[in-house]
């Protein structure tokens, strides 16, 4: 047998979970085997946090590299969580750079260039981002392959499950709340039966699927490739139903989270991000805690948003253009930003998981969409990782990895999560290797 | 040109693409049924045949209005319909289009499928709706044949074509078990009808055609769908399905139920859609203004704009009959009690709440005319706390004159002065895009146009200074000058670029080609590359909209200068393939 499924079982047996995905590293029969029993049993998860607008390069990037780093001034609000992160700088996006905000998450997450000339709502990119190919993989031993979610109201995120297949995103604290932990929501350990009509939906969700197949064949090669996307939307759906038929995995930190408020009212006419960003915090850390996805991408604000920032007198993106000189105003408005990205990592880090915490077994990856924001360029693309012990990040370091292609970060990630990938990318987004020095 | 003309130009559209080369339109019978009365010599040619790529056959998911309208229209207006659904999607602007691409995530399929059950609870356990929609009794808890002719009837509304018999059984089977599985016959009913909504012949038009030698023709459903959709933003109604059955969508009586379509209240909502996407009223939705800077801005702000926009257009197409230029310089308007009060006019009913509008007609004293003198634009394009000449002036390019207008290169230093004694007014601040070539380029052909709106802030409310200085709202649309936004509106009307962009816009939405062809639709500005990146910009790898001081302070921290560089040139290639 190969040493691999040894974690397999074991995971399959203490979560009662079904058969995991087949994970490639050997650290259960390396290193500590003491705490890959007692922690074994927790999934890994991996999530991005995304920003717009960029940063202000020559503030970002910390004087130091390696382990002797110190967070540089647009990071100060990170020096308490120092400990937990890894500051990745230096790499580029190689792919096209033609569309300001766009082409940088385009090159970074699905490894090619934007398709059209512009990046609104209505773009798309050609490929699926890895998140999505990482969803694939590991989310189908949950009940939401992965979870698309937002600050700052919008409709469409960056995930992409294929070319044109761009991912709604939920903005909205109670909504999300009620898909997560509302009907369908069953605590851990909840033995009562499960309700009749539950089987009803799937015979209707069967039905369904056969009229896609059906139509599906009277279609032209584009639309079926359309219809299949749905087709695979309705089978998941399916499994969800089975899974709540199921019991739930008995997770001893999860539990239901208090019900966010309906809406969150502006402050002085500008919208409360900090206490909006605090409540998506907790309700995304207890949907990874309850097993419910293991992937999420987290969009704190869009590319192009005009977010009045406390004190700011402009709009962001308006500031990240018209603001002279160092930009000060842009400044204060990053670093309130990681403050909020602070509090989601100490999120995390508060909820236990055997003798380690959540964070230790969610790898964090915040980034934003394109490097100067005033310019648009995507060399020196800021990236900084969390959490990740479990996925073998090497933490409290700065990676300088300067001219590195970023689409090595973006491979690296899905080797870390398992996926047993050789290569990413298509022309000069593509890699055939990981970006060295980012595991231990 | 008239809207009707418009319509039917573009209902034309809707017709001609049934072959797979469009007819000119002048060829066209309903075309020639259009030439109404009074319509003014306006050049509304159509771009060349060729210009167009054979409409391509897809699928189209329904937009959220289009699911919306089917159920209101299948069943009543007084069904709470849910609103979280999969959203649409407008590459190019265009709802259209976006249907013919998008498909439906795995969230969008969760939030169908509650939508679904939402509804089919609705219909079926209110005893009044159940007594309407389900025309027979039950004979025990499972009845088969009773809900075969409940599921037969509205299938066939809902999927715009009969349900075959396998179809029918299937459903029919999930309502039986449901139903014993209940023990009640119309909550087995559910199932099947949830079924029915969350089936893909709903969510997807299937408007495909089959080829006959040069043409494409649309099966005789399809076509009911193709003409209700684009007129009515909705399905079709009984009428316009028995006549497909009869196999009657040809010839007269085709041209008498096009005639009664448009004749109907429902063309309202065909017209709505239209300028909700033109116009990109949807993203009212996601604005917000500085408290402390307007304390006129309110949630409703948003919804109050669009609605002004939508009646004062509707009004001018359906009411009046009038000339459709006229929604650039028409001084009458629709106003709730918010917009009334950010206009500085008074509102002329008291005691009056936020969705009562009232028509109300401005003084030619004041500037503000037409859609561009309308909050919704006004608003729409600008910052939170200050106005945006350069997106106004992208806006009246891109929507009014369809013009693409690029995006700036990348590696523009593009910091604007702060206002100071020699530059108040947003005017002089942004004279560095007049002086510094490589901003002028496009900058020319956007400020020129917007800077004529600075006299209204970024809610709309009418302003004479900013910082204290006197406002000049002179500028030219190309060579034609104008003094105000009142004349720039006149100018804006007589522009033959205007008519031709709504029509081929309408056309657009009927036609939805792909993105790509609907691209080839727009006209591309010649900007010539040398503006764009000008030789001394590349070398130094960085371009700048600061005006030259050769401080190193002004130029960017970036340090990737040799990438910049090269992506600068890219942009001006790709400027240079353009033409």
């Amino acid at each position: 047998m190969k040493p691999l499924s040894r974690r397999t079982i074991l995971r399959g047996t203490v979560g009662g979970l079904a058969a995991a995905v087949a994970l490639p590293w050997l650290e259960a029969m390396t290193n500590t085997t003491r705490r890959a029993r007692a922690n074994g049993s927790f999934p890994k998860r991996f999530g991005v946090w995304f920003f717009g607008n960029g940063v202000i390069p020559e503030q970002w990037t910390p004087a130091v590299e390696g382990a002797m780093w110190q967070p540089s001034p647009l990071m100060m609000p990170l020096s308490t969580i120092k400990q937990h992160l890894c500051v990745v700088t230096g790499t580029r996006v190689n792919t096209l750079n033609t569309t300001p905000h766009g082409s940088g998450p385009a090159g970074l997450f699905s490894g090619d260039s934007l398709s059209g000339s512009e990046f609104t709502q209505g773009s798309s990119f050609r490929a699926a981002t890895f998140d999505q190919r990482i969803a694939e993989a590991v989310g189908g031993d949950t009940r939401f392959r992965s979870l698309e979610t937002a600050v700052q109201p919008a409709q469409y995120g960056i995930s992409h499950a294929g070319p044109n297949m761009r991912l709604p995103i939920e903005p909205d604290p109670r909504r999300l709340f009620n898909r997560l932990f509302g009907e369908g929501f069953r605590a851990p350990g909840d033995m009562t039966m499960p309700d009749p009509r539950l089987s009803l939906r799937r015979s209707v969700l069967d039905a369904v699927a056969g009229q896609s197949r059906t139509l599906a064949a009277r279609v032209g090669v584009e639309d079926r490739r359309r219809l299949d996307a749905h087709f695979t939307a309705v089978r998941a759906i399916e499994q969800q139903i089975a899974r709540l038929e199921s019991n739930p995995p008995n997770l001893a930190s999860c539990r239901r989270p208090d019900m966010p408020p309906e809406s969150i009212p502006d402050v002085m006419g500008r919208p409360d991000m900090r206490t909006k960003s605090r409540i998506m915090s907790e309700l995304l850390a207890m949907a990874m805690a309850c097993d419910t996805s293991r992937v999420f991408f987290h969009m704190y604000s869009q590319p192009v948003n005009n977010t009045l920032f406390p004190a700011a007198t402009s709009g962001h993106h308006q500031l990240t253009h018209d603001e002279g000189g160092a930009q000060p105003q842009v400044g204060t408005i990053l670093r309130y930003i990681m403050e909020d990205f602070a509090t989601f990592v100490n999120t995390l880090a508060r909820i236990p998981e055997g003798d380690e915490t959540l964070l230790d077994h969610t790898l964090v990856m915040l980034t934003t969409d394109c490097s100067f924001g005033r310019t648009h360029s995507v060399d020196e693309y800021p990236m900084i990782f969390a959490g990740g012990r479990s996925h073998g990040l090497r933490r409290n370091t700065h990676l300088r990895a300067r001219g590195e292609n970023a689409s090595k970060v973006s491979l690296s990630i899905m080797q870390m999560m398992g996926l047993r990938v050789a290569e990413f990318g298509m022309g000069a987004g593509r890699v055939t290797e990981p970006l060295a020095g980012l595991t231990t | 040109m008239n809207l009707r003309t418009g319509f039917l130009l573009s209902v034309v559209a809707t017709l001609g693409v049934a072959c797979t080369q469009p007819a000119p339109v002048q060829d066209s019978g309903v075309g020639s049924d259009a030439s109404v009365d009074d319509v003014p010599p306006v050049d509304v040619r159509l771009p060349p045949a060729a210009a167009y790529v054979p409409n391509h056959p897809r699928l189209r998911r329904l937009t959220r209005a289009q699911y919306t309208n089917s159920i209101r229209d299948v069943f009543d207006e007084t069904l709470i319909v849910p609103r979280s659904l999969e959203p649409d999607k407008r590459p190019e602007g265009s709802s259209s289009i976006g249907g013919t691409e998008t498909t439906i995530s795995q969230r969008g399929t969760e939030q169908y499928q509650d939508a679904a059950y939402d509804l089919a609870e609705q219909i079926l356990r209110n005893p009044m709706r159940r007594a309407m929609y389900v025309r027979c009794t039950p004979a025990g808890v499972r009845d088969d044949a009773c809900a075969g002719t409940f599921l037969r009837t509205y299938g066939r509304r809902l999927w715009r074509r009969p349900v075959t018999e396998a179809e029918l059984a299937t459903m029919v089977a999930i309502s039986g078990r449901a139903a014993e599985a209940l023990m009640d016959f119309h909550r087995g009913l559910e199932f099947g009808l949830s079924t029915i909504l969350q089936s893909p012949n709903f969510l997807f038009r299937e408007e495909i055609g089959t080829i006959r030698g040069a043409e494409r023709r649309y099966e005789r459903y399809e076509l009911a769908s193709r003409l209700s959709f684009f007129l009515w933003n909705g399905p079709p109604d009984d009428a316009l399905l028995d006549a497909a059955e009869m196999n009657q969508l040809q010839g007269d009586t085709l041209a008498g139920h096009v005639d009664r379509l448009i004749q109907s209240p429902k063309l309202r909502r065909g017209l709505d859609a239209f300028v909700t996407d033109w116009l990109r009223l949807e993203e009212l939705d996601f604005i917000s203004r500085d408290a402390t800077l307007f304390p006129a801005f309110s949630a409703d702000f948003g919804p109050s704009a669009r609605e002004e926009v939508l009646r004062t257009i509707a009004w001018i197409v359906l009411e009046r009959d009038g000339d459709f230029r006229d929604v650039l310089t028409t001084r009458e308007s629709f106003v709730n009690r918010k917009l009334a009060s950010i206009y500085g006019i008074p509102f002329p009913t008291r005691g009056a709440g936020p969705t009562q509008f009232e028509r109300v007609t401005f003084s030619p004293a004041q500037p503000r005319r037409g859609i561009l003198g309308m909050a919704a634009f006004l608003a729409l394009e600008a910052h939170p706390t200050s106005t945006s000449p350069t997106l106004r002036g992208k806006y009246v390019r891109e929507l009014i004159l369809c013009e693409a207008v690029p995006p700036p290169p990348i590696g523009v230093n593009t910091a604007i002065p702060e206002p100071n004694p020699n530059a108040r007014t947003l005017r002089e601040r942004l004279e560095v895009h007049q002086e510094v070539t490589s901003c002028r380029g496009c900058h020319r052909f956007l400020d020129n146009i917007g800077l004529g709106f600075e006299n209204f802030d970024a809610l709309g409310r009418f302003r004479r200074e900013d910082n204290g200085a006197t406002i000049d709202p002179s500028g030219s649309i190309d060579s034609t000058p104008f003094a105000d936004p009142s004349s720039m509106a006149t100018a804006l009307r007589e522009n033959p670029s205007f008519p031709r962009c709504v029509v081929n816009r309408q056309r657009r939405r009927a036609a939805a080609p792909g993105a790509r062809a609907a691209r080839a639709l727009v006209r591309r500005r010649r900007l010539s590359p040398a503006r764009i990146a000008p030789r001394d910009g590349a070398r130094r790898g960085v371009s700048t909209c600061e005006r030259p001081r050769g401080s190193a302070a002004a130029a960017p921290a970036d340090t990737g200068r040799r990438r910049d560089g090269r992506g600068q040139r890219r942009h001006a290639r790709r400027h240079a393939r353009r033409h």
